[in-house]
This record gives structure tokens, C-alpha cells and sequence, in this order.
């Protein structure tokens, strides 16, 4: 396999879970936001950490609306950050496989694309967006559905699973972190809504359901982290995810750094269980866990990959 | 005649499927009836599946408007272009012919030159061209054939007569929308194409694959690793890499997948490591190529591929340098050409050409310059070219001055009445002008599609083809005569 291909198929991965990502934290926070009162001052500045895009500094001008910070991170087309990005680059990187991926893949991929190209606009409006989202998400499941369900477990459908387990892991981590930063800055929300917040997480990730049938049904804070975190039946824990990236890269040859950091993440995951809630340092656990999920995507890149060509 | 061809003008250009009676050539007899008894809604509706098909299937082409590129579906056009299978052998015959002569020329003219010791060409044609490349000198790639791959513009003009306009001999494109022409078509006509002999196209990727194996270093042309080199996703004609590398099971390759030993081999690097590359279809420009040799700043080509071209461990096709034979200049010679290293006459006539370097073409040129298509020796995709009639006072006054300062760079024809097909054009059918680009190959054997690419000039009158600039295609059927 050309480590070209072994690259773009490992991107497909990423950017589809990171498509997919995007439309279930947006769906999920335009929820939320109706239940909480105005007066929190939850609102969508505070969602912008997790699609990368600062907030802090006075260089970056924010959109002053809700309809701009939608297109920002859903509709426009020059920014890295945006669904319609990721989109683009999970169409490219399959189109520019599709002789080692099935061919039903690069159809509902190229479908998907097509649907949320046409229906940009409707993103940005409040009204038809629940629509929009519910269906991208529905359309990336195709398209992963279609690939789990027909591709053979060698080189090409190891570099996929590394790439979309990496990215979810890596989601997850800035899913609990924007949460907890928050919760951070804003003690008395903790005490009125920490319930709904961390309720909102659970949603977002597809949770909620599995939370209270193997945890226990009261959401408790460091419940949900530790869950989030260390489970390993949830596929979207980190712990979960990362096991599945130890066993594709067992299955790769030339493995040796990648299984290496790999063994050193599930070290520090095993020792950031928390019993109570520290939300500082809970962002400064995610902030560490991110850190080493980037250099297994660095040792990824340097076994496998075209040299200096890091994207 | 009623309803679709109702209103039908065939009596102003040739038309590729009715007389100038408005009655069907014979070949195309069941075509013609078949779309003319079809109710006009009918016949949206099948254009209409056409379309959606291109864009279920994904077949797109990129155009760069304002530093954009913006991936735009394919047009193609639902009615059909025809030939007959007669007509088409000959045809097929004078573009084998074409294609071993001008292989044979090019492996002279960087070897022994003969032809320009004979005076058949002047030497400092050759010499001027920026597609004669001094690297070259000496290579002596497999079968003597440089110009593997070859996409000739094919022009009918209103008498009926088949010219060559151009060869493409760097890196034609075109072929993968021929085959998915044809897949469209049988998807969206099954019946209308079980009661036809069409001749088949299907087997192109299969011909190209084993014309690239037959250039591979010998010893390796049995198991001869293969791939595609491109120079990446944002290259207009992008789709066409993708598509021939899948069709043919071997990889796309970008040129940071290649390296160069020591040795001289070419490998592509691989999750395992380094894998040996025996033959390279390469679609980036020759000056692209090869940093140690032609331009030292490209980012798309690899180090030291030429060294190891010379050095007969890789075959590139086309192979560098091919496109000296593709000047608009040295294409008026190719009859000569044929007859030097044949000893035939050219069985495919040459548009009437007039070179610019000679003074007294030069001067009927310029006092016919509303009547003459005028083009630049060495440009591609119809740009640069000034076409006569369809010209303001202001273009032709520019084209004068850029004729007197650069005559050896021009050269000029008559403007050829481009024969029609109907088409359809704002829910009606009207003539439109076409060429056709089928492919030619040559390795160990030759070979040429059945038919080719037709081009369409959607808008009305125009001539230009091309479709970065507004052209639609076609597909083409060769079709067998009745016994």
C-alpha cells in the first residue's frame, strides 16, 4: 500500500468523524441553549475552543450573531474549522482512493457532500437547522456504515479506523474540556445547571442511553468524565478508542512507535480517574491527553506516512 | 419529418447524422427515427437523467476562474454522434499511420537527424521549438516509440473531407469522459443501444495497460510495476488521473511518492517501505518533470527521473520531448513526414496550413486575417488563437503586430465549416459544431479507439470546443454497416 493512500484514507477517517462531530456538537448546543435562561450567558463564543478557533485574543473579530457563528463553523467554505471543510476533505480523500475503498463509498460520500452543499443556507437559519444536522449526521453514518460493513480488515481499513479513532478521542476531550473551562469560570452555574451541562455533554456524544444503563441514571459529574474517559465498552470513550487504535496498529507492520505511544496514553488515561469534580483540572487533563493523542498521530505520520508532508 | 427534427436545419453545415434533405445519413437511420418519434417530454426527461447520473457518478471537471478552482460537472449531450463503421477504418488506418510516422520522426530528430540533412525539415524549425529538448539527445527509448499516448483533433469541414487538425502528443486528455460518456448512455438508453452495433470503447484501460507493460525495461514487462503520475488533486484534469489509474488497478502517484536511488531506479515508497516502479504514465508537463533538468523550481516532479529514463530503467510515456512533434509548425510537414519514413502518402489529409516564418504566407495572412484561424505554434485548450471571421478590428490589428514581431510562432488556416450535430439546446434541437479526439497507442503495437471524444460547441455558431471554455461532449458511436 503507498503510504499516499495509507495518508488520505487515514484523513477520510478523520475529517468524516470530525464532519460528524461538528453537526452532533452544534445539534446538541442549539438544544441546550433553549433550556438555559439567558441570564447563564452560555452562548456560542464559548463553543468556538472546540473547533480550534480562538477566542481570547483581540486579533480574531468574532461574528457579533448567532447566524455568524454558524456560518463560521458550518457553512463557510475557507475555514478550516467548518463542517463544509471536513466535508470537502472527506470527499477528496475517498475520491482519491477509490480503488482501495468500495465503491458505494465514494457514491453516499459524494451524495452527503452534494446534500449539505445544496442546503448550506438553511444551516445558518435556526429554523431548518435541526434538519440539516440530523440529516449530515444520518449521511456520515451511511457513509461510515457502508465502510465498516464492506471493507476488508487489511492495510487500507487499519489507517481508516487509526484515523477516525484518533479524531473521536480527540473530540471527546474537547467536548469535556469546553465544559469544564466553562464550568470554571462560572461557579454558580455549576450549582443550577451543572446537571444540564453535563447532560448536554452525554448527548453530544451519543451517551446519555449508555450512561444510565452501565453507570448509574443520575448524571454526577466526575460520572460522566470517568465514563467519557476510561470506559472501554463506550465506543466513544477515550479509553474505548484507544484500544481500537492499538488493534490496527498491531495489524500494520512497522509499528513499534505508534503501539509506544499508544501504551504511554493508556497509562496517563488509567491515572485521570477523578472522584470529585476539579474542573480546572479536568481541563488541564484533557488539555494533556490531546497532547499525547497528537504525537501518536505523530508517530502515525513518521512510520507510515510521506515524509514532511504532515497536514 | 415531425415532431423533435421538426424544425431541423441540416442544410447550412455537413450534419453527422441527416443529409442536407433533412433525411437520415443510413447509418444513422434507427438513431434518428428512434429520437424523432420520441414525444419532446420524453426527451427532457432523458437529458434531465443524463444529467443526474454525471452527478451521481461523480463525473466532474475543474475550471480555474479567478484563482478558484471549482469542480463542475460534466456536459454531455443525449443525442449521440455517429460514424459509420466504413468510414471509421479508414480513418483508423490513416491515424496508425500518423502515429508510427511521427514516432519515427522524433526518435530521428534526437538521434541522427536524417530528416534534416535530407531538407525535408529545416533545421532551425527544430531547433526554435521549446518542445525540442537538448536532454533528450541520444535516448533511446523502447520500440523507437516516444509518443506512447496520442489525442488527434479530428475536423470535418463542409465538404465532408476528415482532417487532422492537431496532434497531442504531451499529454492529451479526454479519455476517461469518452468511457463515461458511454456508460451513461447505456444507462440511461439501454434499448436504443441493444438494437445498434456500436462498437465497443470499453477495452481502452485494458489496451493501455498492456501498451504500458510493453515499454517497461525488458525483463520486467511481465510483472512491470505501473503507475500514475499526477500532479495532484487540484490539476484540472484531476479525474482523468484518478479514473485511468483505477480502470487500470495500478497507483496514483504524486511526485513525493517517487524517489531516485543512487542506481538510478525509481521507487515509490510504500507502508513497507521502498517498491520498484518500472514504467510511468506520467500527466505532468515535460518541463515539470524533472528539477535536475528543466525548470530547477518545480515542486511536482521527481529528482533524477530523466537520469534514470536515459538510463533505460523506467519508461516514461510519453516519453520527454515528444512534444516537438506536436508544433503547430511542424505539424504543416507531417505529409512530407509520412512520406520520408513510409513511403506513403499521408492517408489523412492535413488542414491547409500557412507558415508565418515564410514571408510571402505571411503577407496573404495578414491581408486575410477576418478570413484565417490564427494560432500560436505551441498552445493547447484553444487559447491564444485568433478566429477570423468571428474577430473585432482591434483583435485583428493585435494579432498583426504580435505576427510581424514572432512569425516562426504562428501559423494560420482557412476557417473550417466544423460539421454539425443536432443537439439539445433550450428544449430544441439545433446543429451544432463538433470536432472529435479519439486516442492513439503505440508501444509494442498500436491501437485506437473506436471513435473518440466528440466536442460541442454549445453556443450557437461558435466554434470553440474546448471545455474550459463552455464546449459539451458527446458520445460517439461508430456505428457497423448493414451487410
Amino acid at each position: 500500500m503507498l503510504s499516499r493512500s495509507a495518508e488520505r484514507i487515514y484523513w477520510a477517517g478523520r475529517y468524516l468523524e470530525r464532519a460528524e462531530n461538528t453537526a452532533r456538537i452544534v445539534q446538541q448546543y442549539s438544544q441546550m441553549l433553549l433550556d438555559l435562561p439567558d441570564e447563564v450567558g452560555v452562548d456560542w463564543p464559548a463553543l468556538m475552543p472546540v473547533f480550534g478557533i480562538s477566542t481570547g485574543s483581540r486579533t480574531n473579530s468574532l461574528p457579533s450573531n448567532e447566524a455568524g457563528f454558524m456560518q463560521l463553523i458550518l457553512s463557510n467554505r475557507n475555514s478550516p474549522s467548518s463542517l463544509i471543510y471536513a466535508l470537502r476533505m472527506a470527499r477528496e480523500n475517498i475520491r482519491n482512493n477509490r480503488d482501495l475503498l468500495p465503491m458505494e463509498s465514494w457514491e453516499s460520500v459524494n451524495e452527503l457532500y452534494q446534500v449539505v452543499h445544496q442546503n448550506l443556507e438553511s444551516a445558518t437559519e435556526s429554523e431548518d437547522r435541526f434538519e440539516f444536522l440530523a440529516d449530515c449526521i444520518a449521511h456520515c453514518q451511511q457513509v461510515c456504515g457502508c465502510l465498516h460493513g464492506t471493507m476488508s480488515h487489511h492495510s487500507p481499513y487499519h489507517f481508516l479506523m487509526l484515523g477516525q479513532h484518533i479524531e473521536r478521542a480527540d473530540m471527546t476531550t474537547r467536548i469535556i474540556d469546553i465544559t469544564a473551562s466553562y464550568i470554571t469560570k462560572n461557579e454558580r452555574v455549576t450549582r443550577l445547571y451543572g446537571s444540564t451541562l453535563w447532560t448536554n455533554v452525554l448527548k453530544t456524544v451519543g451517551g446519555f442511553q449508555m450512561y444510565r444503563q452501565y453507570v448509574q441514571p443520575q448524571v454526577i459529574s466526575s460520572q460522566v468524565i470517568n465514563f467519557l474517559v476510561n470506559d472501554t465498552a463506550f465506543p466513544r470513550a477515550i479509553q474505548c478508542c484507544t484500544n481500537n487504535c492499538i488493534r490496527s496498529a498491531e495489524a500494520l507492520p512497522g509499528n513499534t512507535e505508534t503501539i509506544k505511544q499508544l501504551t504511554v496514553l493508556c497509562g496517563v488515561l488509567a491515572g485521570s480517574s477523578v472522584d470529585e469534580l476539579d474542573a480546572a483540572k479536568v481541563s488541564e487533563t484533557m488539555d494533556e491527553l490531546q497532547m499525547y493523542l497528537g504525537r501518536v498521530h505523530q508517530a502515525v505520520a513518521t512510520a507510515w506516512f510521506l515524509p514532511g508532508a504532515d497536514t | 419529418m415531425t415532431s423533435s427534427f421538426q424544425n431541423y436545419d441540416a442544410s447550412k453545415f455537413y450534419d453527422e447524422l441527416l443529409d442536407s434533405t433533412d433525411g437520415a445519413r443510413s447509418h444513422a437511420r434507427l438513431l434518428v427515427d428512434y429520437f424523432d418519434r420520441m414525444p419532446k417530454q420524453d426527451l427532457l426527461n432523458r437529458q434531465d437523467a443524463v444529467d443526474s447520473t454525471i452527478l451521481d457518478m461523480g463525473i466532474s471537471f475543474t475550471v480555474y476562474s479567478e484563482g478558484d478552482n471549482i469542480d463542475r460537472s460534466w456536459p454531455l449531450d443525449v443525442i449521440p454522434r455517429t460514424i459509420s463503421g466504413r468510414e471509421w477504418d479508414g480513418i483508423e488506418r490513416g491515424l496508425k499511420q500518423r502515429i508510427r510516422a511521427l514516432n519515427l520522426f522524433i526518435d530521428d530528430l534526437y538521434n541522427d537527424r536524417r530528416i534534416i540533412k535530407d531538407k525535408i525539415v529545416p533545421a532551425e524549425i527544430i531547433d526554435s521549438s521549446r518542445n525540442y529538448l537538448k536532454a533528450c539527445m541520444g535516448a533511446k527509448p523502447r520500440h523507437g516509440v516516444w509518443a506512447h499516448i496520442c489525442g488527434s483533433d479530428l475536423v470535418r469541414d463542409s465538404d465532408g473531407t476528415v482532417y487532422v487538425l492537431e496532434d497531442n502528443l504531451r499529454v492529451p486528455s479526454g479519455v476517461s469522459y469518452m468511457l463515461e460518456n458511454r456508460n451513461v448512455v447505456k444507462r440511461v438508453f439501454p434499448s436504443l443501444f441493444r438494437d445498434h452495433r456500436v462498437r465497443p470503447v470499453s477495452e481502452y484501460p485494458s489496451a493501455l495497460s498492456r501498451m504500458l507493460h510493453s515499454i517497461a525495461p525488458a525483463g520486467r514487462e511481465g510483472n512491470a510495476e505501473i503507475v500514475v503520475l499526477t500532479p495532484g488533486v487540484f490539476n484540472s484534469a484531476y479525474f482523468e488521473h484518478s479514473y485511468l489509474a483505477r480502470t487500470m488497478g495500478v497507483e496514483l502517484v504524486e511526485g513525493g511518492d517517487l524517489v531516485v536511488d543512487d542506481n538510478d531506479i525509481v521507487s515509490v515508497r510504500t507502508i513497507d517501505g521502498l517498491k520498484r516502479v518500472d514504467t510511468i504514465y506520467r500527466r505532468i508537463d515535460d518541463t515539470f518533470l524533472d528539477p535536475e533538468v528543466f525548470r530547477d523550481d518545480s515542486m511536482l516532479g521527481v529528482r533524477g527521473i530523466v537520469r534514470a529514463w536515459r538510463a533505460g530503467n523506467v519508461a516514461l510515456a510519453n516519453a520527454p520531448g515528444s512534444g516537438v512533434a506536436d508544433d503547430k509548425v511542424v505539424y504543416s510537414y507531417v505529409p512530407e513526414i509520412i512520406r520520408y519514413y513510409l513511403g506513403e502518402d499521408a492517408i489523412l489529409p492535413n488542414v491547409p496550413t500557412w507558415r508565418c516564418s515564410d514571408a510571402k504566407s505571411l503577407q496573404h495572412v495578414l491581408a486575410n486575417l477576418d478570413k484565417l484561424v490564427v494560432k500560436p505554434a505551441n498552445e493547447s485548450g484553444g487559447y491564444g488563437m485568433l478566429v477570423g471571421p468571428h474577430s473585432s478590428k482591434q483583435e485583428r490589428d493585435e494579432f498583426a503586430a504580435a505576427l510581424r514581431k514572432d512569425p516562426r510562432n504562428y501559423i494560420a488556416q482557412p476557417t473550417l465549416m466544423l460539421s454539425t450535430a443536432p443537439t439539445l439546446c433550450e428544449e430544441v434541437l439545433e446543429p451544432r459544431h463538433l470536432d472529435l479526439r479519439p486516442f492513439i497507442l503505440q508501444g509494442s503495437d498500436t491501437y485506437v479507439t473506436a471513435g473518440g471524444l466528440t466536442r460541442v460547441a454549445l453556443r450557437k455558431g461558435s466554434l470553440v470546443v474546448n471545455s474550459s471554455q463552455g464546449g459539451g461532449s458527446k458520445d460517439t458511436w461508430v456505428i457497423e454497416d448493414a451487410e
